[in-house]
C-alpha cells in the first residue's frame, strides 16, 4: 500500500460536490447570512441603505402583534400536528390491516389520500374557499343550513376561520403522516402479532404494547417533519383566508411577507425570519438526531 | 375480560429482541400469518367478539375496513369532486338549491373560457417551462454529487456525514427566509423577472433533495458493478454515465417525478421574485385570477384550480407505484 501517493484528482469528493456545493452556497448559505444580517438592521425596502441597530428585534418580538400571532401560530402548528399524525395513523392501520387481509382496495384508498398532498397548496387553498363559500354555491353551507344552522360562518368569524384553515392543513397532510407510518408499520415482524395473540393479547393491547413501541423513532421523525412543515405553511392560507378575517390566521410566515411586502419594514421582518430560521434550524438538529439513532438502531 | 392478561402482553415485545426486522416482514403477510383472525386494530370490544365464530369475527373485521375506506376516501375525494363538479356548470346552476354534486346540463364551456379567456394557458406554459429545466439542472448537479456520497472516500467520514445532515437541514427552512435577502440582491442586479435566475434559485431548493435520494439508490446498486467498467479501463465518469445511470433510471425517473411535482406546486421563490403577471408560474398566477374572480364566476375558479392541479394530479396517479415505492423508501431510510 503506498500511502504517500497523491489521490488522482477523480477520486476527491469535492470535485463533484462542487457544482452542489457553490450553488447551495450563493443561493442558500449566503441568503440565511444576509437574512440575519439584514434582521440587525433598519432597513425598509429592497432598495434604500440601511444602518445597522438592534431596534429591530425589540420592535418586532416585542410587539403585540408578535404576540398575537405567535398564539396563532402555535394553535395552528399544535393542532395541525396531532390531527396528522393521529388520523395518518388510524389511516395507515387500516391500510396495513386491509392489505393483511388481502381486502381489494387498500392501494386505491392510499392513493386517494396521497392526491390531496400531490396538489400545489395555492391549489388546495382555492378548493377549500370554494367548499366554505358561506354564500349560496357553497357546499359546506348548505351542510349547516341542513342542520340548522343560518348564515354560518366559516371564513369571515376568527374562530371559526382558524378551525377550518388548520382542518384545511390536516387534510393536506395527512397523506405524508399516513405514508411514514405505513413504512414504519411494514417493518414490524408479524411474529410479533402472532406471539400476542397466542398470548391472548386484543387488538388495542397489540397496538399499544407492539406497533406504538415499534413505530416510537417513525413517530418521532415524522412529529419533526410535519412541525416544520406546517410552520412554513404560506401558500395554502393566502388564498383561503389571507391572513384574515383580521389577523385571525396569520401565521408566521405570512406575518413575515406582510412586515416586509406591505408594512415595508425589512428588517423587522427579516428578525421574525431569523426566529422561524432558528426554530428550523433547531428542529433539523432534532431529527438528525433521531436519525442516527434510527440507523444505529 | 381477564385481568392477567395486559401483563402478559406488556412484556411481549421484550422478547423478540433484538428489533431488526426480519426480512420476510417486508412482502409476504399473508403467507406467515394465514391462520390469525383477530381484528387487529379495529375491534374495540374483543371480550364480545369473542363470542362470535371466528369466520363471523373475520367477516365483521372486513365489513369494517371497508366501511372506514369509504369514509376515508369519501374526505378526502370529497373536495376535488366538489371542485370539478362546479367546473362543469353552467352559470345557472352555481346557486342551484339544493346542490347537486353532478351537474344537471354538465357542460365544458368553464374549461374553454379559462383557457381562451384568460392567461391561464400562459402560466401553464411558464410552469411548464420552470419545472422540466429544474428538474433536468437539478439531476444535472445530483448525480454527480450523490455519485461522490456514494462511491468515494472521504478523508474524513465525519464530513460525510454532515454533508448529508446540511443537505437535510437545508429542506427544512422555509424558502421564505431565503427569499428576502434573495429579493433584495436581484433587485439591485435587475434580476427580479428574470426565469433563468428563478431556475437556478428552484434548483438550489431542489437539488439537496434529488441528491439525498439519488445517493439512497446508488447506494441499493452492487459497487462490484463499477469496479468491473474500471477494470475494463472506465473512467469514473464513463463508469457513471454509461454503466451505472443506466442501472438507476427507475431511481432517477421516481427522483425526476417528485422534483416535478414539488417544483409544480413552488410558491414563495416566484411570488416573491417575479412582479410580471406573463412570466407566472401556475402557482402564483391561479392567486391572481382568485383575487379577480367573483361569485358569478366561481365555475371559472374552479375550472382553472383543476386545470392548475391536473398535470401533477395525473402525474402522480399514471406514476404511482413509482412514487409510493420512493416515498416509503425513504421514509424508512430517512
Amino acid at each position: 500500500m503506498i500511502v504517500a501517493r497523491r489521490r488522482p484528482i477523480e477520486d476527491r469528493p469535492f470535485l463533484w460536490l462542487a457544482p452542489l456545493f457553490l450553488l447551495l452556497a450563493t443561493l442558500y448559505l449566503y441568503p440565511l447570512i444576509d437574512v440575519t444580517r439584514l434582521s440587525l438592521t433598519d432597513a425598509t425596502d429592497a432598495a434604500t441603505p440601511a444602518h445597522y441597530t438592534l431596534a429591530s428585534y425589540r420592535s418586532a418580538l416585542g410587539s403585540s402583534e408578535f404576540v398575537a400571532m405567535m398564539q396563532v401560530t402555535g394553535i395552528f402548528v399544535t393542532a395541525s400536528v396531532a390531527g396528522q399524525l393521529v388520523f395518518g395513523m388510524l389511516i395507515a392501520a387500516l391500510v396495513c390491516e386491509g392489505e393483511r387481509r388481502r381486502l381489494p382496495g387498500a392501494a386505491i384508498v392510499r392513493a386517494i389520500v396521497l392526491v390531496g398532498w400531490v396538489l400545489p397548496g395555492v391549489v388546495i387553498g382555492i378548493i377549500w374557499k370554494l367548499l366554505l363559500d358561506e354564500s349560496g354555491a357553497g357546499i359546506m353551507a348548505y351542510a349547516s343550513s341542513l342542520l340548522g344552522a343560518r348564515n354560518p360562518m366559516f371564513l369571515s368569524a376568527p374562530l371559526p376561520a382558524l378551525v377550518w384553515v388548520t382542518i384545511a392543513n390536516i387534510w393536506r397532510g395527512t397523506a405524508f403522516s399516513m405514508i411514514m407510518q405505513y413504512a414504519g408499520m411494514k417493518t414490524v415482524p408479524p411474529e410479533l402479532y402472532e406471539a400476542a395473540t397466542v398470548d391472548g393479547a386484543g387488538a388495542l393491547q397489540k397496538f399499544r404494547y407492539i406497533t406504538l413501541p415499534m413505530l416510537r423513532g417513525i413517530l418521532l421523525i415524522n412529529v419533526v417533519l410535519i412541525t416544520i412543515a406546517t410552520l412554513n405553511t404560506f401558500d395554502m392560507v393566502l388564498p383561503l383566508t389571507g391572513g384574515g378575517p383580521g389577523r385571525a390566521t396569520e401565521v408566521i410566515a405570512l406575518y413575515i411577507y406582510h412586515l416586509v411586502f406591505s408594512e415595508f419594514q425589512f428588517g423587522r421582518g427579516a428578525a421574525v425570519a431569523v426566529v422561524l430560521m432558528l426554530i428550523g434550524l433547531a428542529l433539523s438538529a432534532c431529527y438528525a438526531r433521531m436519525l442516527q439513532k434510527e440507523r444505529a438502531a | 375480560m381477564t385481568g392477567h392478561k395486559p401483563q402478559e402482553a406488556e412484556q411481549e415485545p421484550k422478547l423478540p429482541l433484538p428489533p431488526t426486522p426480519s426480512r420476510k416482514g417486508r412482502g409476504s403477510f399473508g403467507s406467515s400469518s394465514p391462520s390469525s383472525s383477530h381484528p387487529f386494530p379495529l375491534a374495540f370490544s374483543p371480550s364480545l367478539l369473542r363470542l362470535l365464530s371466528p369466520r363471523t369475527h373475520r367477516l365483521l373485521g372486513s365489513i369494517a375496513i371497508y366501511a372506514g375506506y369509504i369514509v376515508v376516501s369519501t374526505i378526502f375525494l370529497f373536495p376535488l369532486l366538489w371542485v370539478a363538479s362546479l367546473s362543469l356548470r353552467p352559470m345557472a346552476e352555481l346557486f342551484a338549491f339544493p346542490p347537486h354534486l353532478i351537474p344537471q346540463h354538465p357542460t365544458l364551456a368553464a374549461y374553454r373560457d379559462v383557457l381562451i379567456g384568460s392567461p391561464l394557458a400562459l402560466y401553464l406554459l411558464n410552469s411548464v417551462k420552470l419545472v422540466s429545466a429544474t428538474v433536468l439542472c437539478a439531476l444535472a448537479i445530483a448525480i454527480p454529487s450523490a455519485y461522490a456520497l456514494s462511491r468515494l472516500r472521504f478523508r474524513q467520514p465525519a464530513l460525510k456525514s454532515l454533508v448529508m445532515l446540511g443537505m437535510l437541514a437545508v429542506q427544512l427552512i422555509s424558502p421564505l427566509v431565503t427569499a428576502l435577502p434573495l429579493y433584495r440582491w436581484f433587485s439591485a442586479l435587475g434580476l427580479i423577472n428574470s426565469h433563468a435566475a428563478l431556475i437556478l434559485v428552484y434548483v438550489a431548493l431542489s437539488a439537496p433533495f434529488a441528491t439525498w435520494m439519488l445517493t439512497g439508490f446508488l447506494d441499493a446498486v452492487p459497487v462490484a458493478l463499477d469496479e468491473a467498467a474500471r477494470i475494463d479501463g472506465c473512467t469514473r465518469l464513463q463508469s457513471l454515465l454509461r454503466v451505472l445511470l443506466p442501472v438507476m433510471l427507475p431511481g432517477l425517473a421516481s427522483t425526476a417525478i417528485l422534483l416535478a411535482i414539488s417544483t409544480w406546486g413552488q410558491f414563495i421563490v416566484p411570488f416573491v421574485l417575479l412582479t410580471r403577471g406573463d412570466l407566472y408560474p401556475v402557482s402564483v398566477g391561479i392567486l391572481d385570477y382568485q383575487s379577480s374572480s367573483d361569485s358569478v364566476s366561481t365555475h371559472l375558479l374552479a375550472a382553472a384550480a383543476i386545470l392548475s392541479a391536473l398535470p401533477a394530479m395525473l402525474t402522480f396517479i399514471v406514476l404511482q407505484r413509482f412514487i409510493v415505492g420512493a416515498l416509503t423508501a425513504g421514509a424508512v431510510k430517512g
